[in-house]
């Protein structure tokens, strides 16, 4: 699988390289320019945004504000994570105060959605790569299709059925019905997977007697283990970041719709938001980079069909 | 041949997974179809009376439909041009071989690992009238006088939801492009550059093709979630100024949420279904076609 990490290889001779397709001078200053063009166009956000969260109103009033402040402050951080925001909503709850308890909200759900989803994704794609059965071209075409569907789409139902068993506002809600996000993403990644691994191994151990599912188990997990990762990040990723659901089927249990709900608050401040948000972009940034090259050839993989 | 006894296995693997999807992803549709041909009431205690098309004529002859779908398509064209070819211009950059190269490619990454939400979020504040940093930008380099408010001008605001839409869905076709021309063969290029083409020969007769099956792919993304997209046209406008990015999943929302109008919230998301899938047939359609000539 060609990844990032194959291409640095040739990063490393570049010598050999730049000598055969020596680029001219113009060429040269057009490309560092487009570099240059790629790098303001994804930093300059995110540079805002942590400025945000280390300076004060003030500081970001003034017109034009320097992009380099010349006095970064805590405050922001300190007043979300201690609910001392100062900007109330909800009967006299700090909006700050609720940030902490999302926070926990939205890795509970995340991380038991991967747990789940990885046992029953698993077993789903690993019978579709190994034990195809009458319809399973179908199985597999249906779970493709299925993320055509706009989710915002069949939200009513939902809605409808989740108030009849009282489920409104709980995390059941949201990992009942963020499966039909993760699922299939779960399941595509991992069967891709599946077909690309050997299978001598398991005819090995077959061989030896061992049944069906203890081969699974022994033999297919342990070399599974970085579709199994890619695919675990990608549901985290998918359920931390969910909003619409969250929205809908509960009142700001998660971090996107506390997040959202921040703004509509009144005397609300930017800064403090601004540090909220960064918190919320951390886990998934830091999965995506430990996880990196197993997320990328899990991205790609299926692209070639 | 599979045994009778392997595929009986294999079906019991795929069981539980089907049997969740089936019961998530077909029962909701069925009822959001039902739902639509009933004028339902707000507690949907019961169906309410079968209205027949009644709600589908009611939103085919309302001038806010015929504007919304406009908003989304002119909203879906802006977004699938311009992450598709930001993504084809951040791959093709970041394929070439320079100092910082990973560093880059881990910039590419973190657009798409962000939360469509917290894009919003980042996007609203950063062309924001008071306190942006868009602004700030453009008063340091002398391009405005004053800060200009852009989510309040309605022709700005949906050209910046496009923009912070785009900042992350571009990342997403640059990965997938990247790894595409990763694949290429070197030689290709270099015998053809010995051979006399040019940059752009070289470009178009062979970089182009070689991605042809990766472009496909993307485009199709780009074409759902154009039409998918609501966190960051919420999170930016609400669907405002007035209804100038009111795109139909935001009036979905409203009629169902706003209003509590069950019946027409629910042909609506059937419209819209529809509009997605059509998109993603007609983009295949039309690789189709061209694979024939």
């Amino acid at each position: 699988m060609p990844g990032l990490r194959q291409q640095r290889t040739s990063t490393r001779a570049p010598a050999r390289h730049r000598k055969r397709t020596r680029r001219s001078l113009l060429m040269s200053i057009g490309f560092y320019l487009g570099i240059l063009l790629f790098g303001l166009w994804i930093l300059l956000p995110v540079w805002f945004l942590v400025l945000s969260s280390f300076t004060t109103l003030d500081q970001l009033s003034e017109r034009p504000f320097s992009l380099i402040p010349d006095r970064i402050t805590f405050e922001n951080y300190y007043s979300v994570l201690t609910g001392s925001t100062g900007t109330e909503a909800f009967g006299s709850t700090d909006v700050g105060a609720r940030l902490v308890p999302a926070i926990g909200h939205s890795l509970l759900v995340s991380s038991m959605l991967v747990c789940l989803n990885l046992l029953i994704a698993g077993w789903a794609a690993y019978g579709l790569s190994r034990y195809p059965f009458t319809g399973a071209k179908a199985f597999e075409l249906s779970v493709i299709a299925s993320r055509v569907v706009p989710a915002i789409a069949i939200i009513g139902p939902f809605f409808v059925a989740f108030r009849i068993f009282d489920m409104l506002d709980t995390s059941w809600a949201l990992l009942v019905s963020y499966n039909i996000f993760t699922l299939p993403i779960a399941i595509l990644v991992l069967k891709n997977y599946f077909d690309q691994l050997p299978r001598e191994i398991e005819e090995a151990a077959k061989i030896d007697g061992a049944s069906r599912m203890l081969t699974l188990w022994i033999i297919v997990v342990p070399i599974a283990k970085p579709g199994l990762v890619a695919a675990g990040v990608l549901i985290f990723l998918e359920a931390w970041g969910e909003f619409f659901y969250a929205l809908v089927l509960t009142n700001q249990l998660t971090v996107p719709p506390l997040l959202a709900g921040f703004q509509s608050v009144q005397q609300f401040n930017w800064n403090t938001l601004a540090a909220a948000t960064v918190m919320s972009m951390l886990p998934p940034i830091v999965l995506v980079f430990i996880f990196q090259r197993y997320v990328v050839n899990a991205l790609t993989a299926g692209v070639g069909k | 041949m599979a045994r009778k006894s392997d595929r009986w296995f294999g079906l019991q693997l795929a069981a539980p997974a089907g049997f969740i999807l089936a019961a998530l992803l077909i029962i909701p549709t069925i009822m959001t179809i039902v739902y639509s041909f009933h004028d339902v009431p707000a507690s949907v205690s019961s169906l309410g009376d079968f209205v027949g098309f009644e709600n589908y004529s009611i939103i085919l002859s309302s001038r806010i439909f015929w504007n919304s779908a406009w908003v989304t398509l002119i909203f879906a064209a802006g977004f699938v041009v311009l992450s598709t070819i930001f993504g084809l211009g951040m791959a093709l950059l970041l394929n070439e071989s320079f100092v910082g190269q990973g560093v880059a490619r881990a910039l590419l990454i973190i657009p798409w690992a962000t939360p469509w939400l917290v894009i919003g979020i980042l996007w609203r504040w950063f062309v924001d009238g008071s306190v942006g940093g868009l602004n700030a930008l453009l008063m340091h380099a002398h391009l405005i006088d004053d800060y200009h408010d852009f989510l309040a001008d309605p022709s700005w605001a949906l050209v910046m939801a496009i923009m912070a839409a785009v900042w992350r869905q571009a990342s997403f076709a640059g990965i997938l492009i990247l790894s595409g021309l990763q694949t290429l063969p070197k030689e290709l290029g270099e015998a053809a550059a010995i051979d006399g083409a040019g940059a752009w020969h070289r470009f178009s007769y062979i970089t182009l093709p070689w991605l042809r099956s990766t472009l496909i792919t993307v485009i199709v993304f780009n074409v759902i979630y154009a039409f998918l997209q609501f966190d960051v046209i919420f999170a930016m406008t609400q669907g405002g100024p007035g209804d100038a990015t009111q795109v139909l999943s935001i009036l979905i929302y409203r009629q169902l949420f706003g209003v509590t109008n069950i019946g027409i919230g629910s042909a609506l998301s059937v419209i819209l279904s529809l509009a997605a899938l059509a998109g993603g047939l007609i983009v295949v359609k039309l690789v189709q076609r061209r694979e024939a000539e």
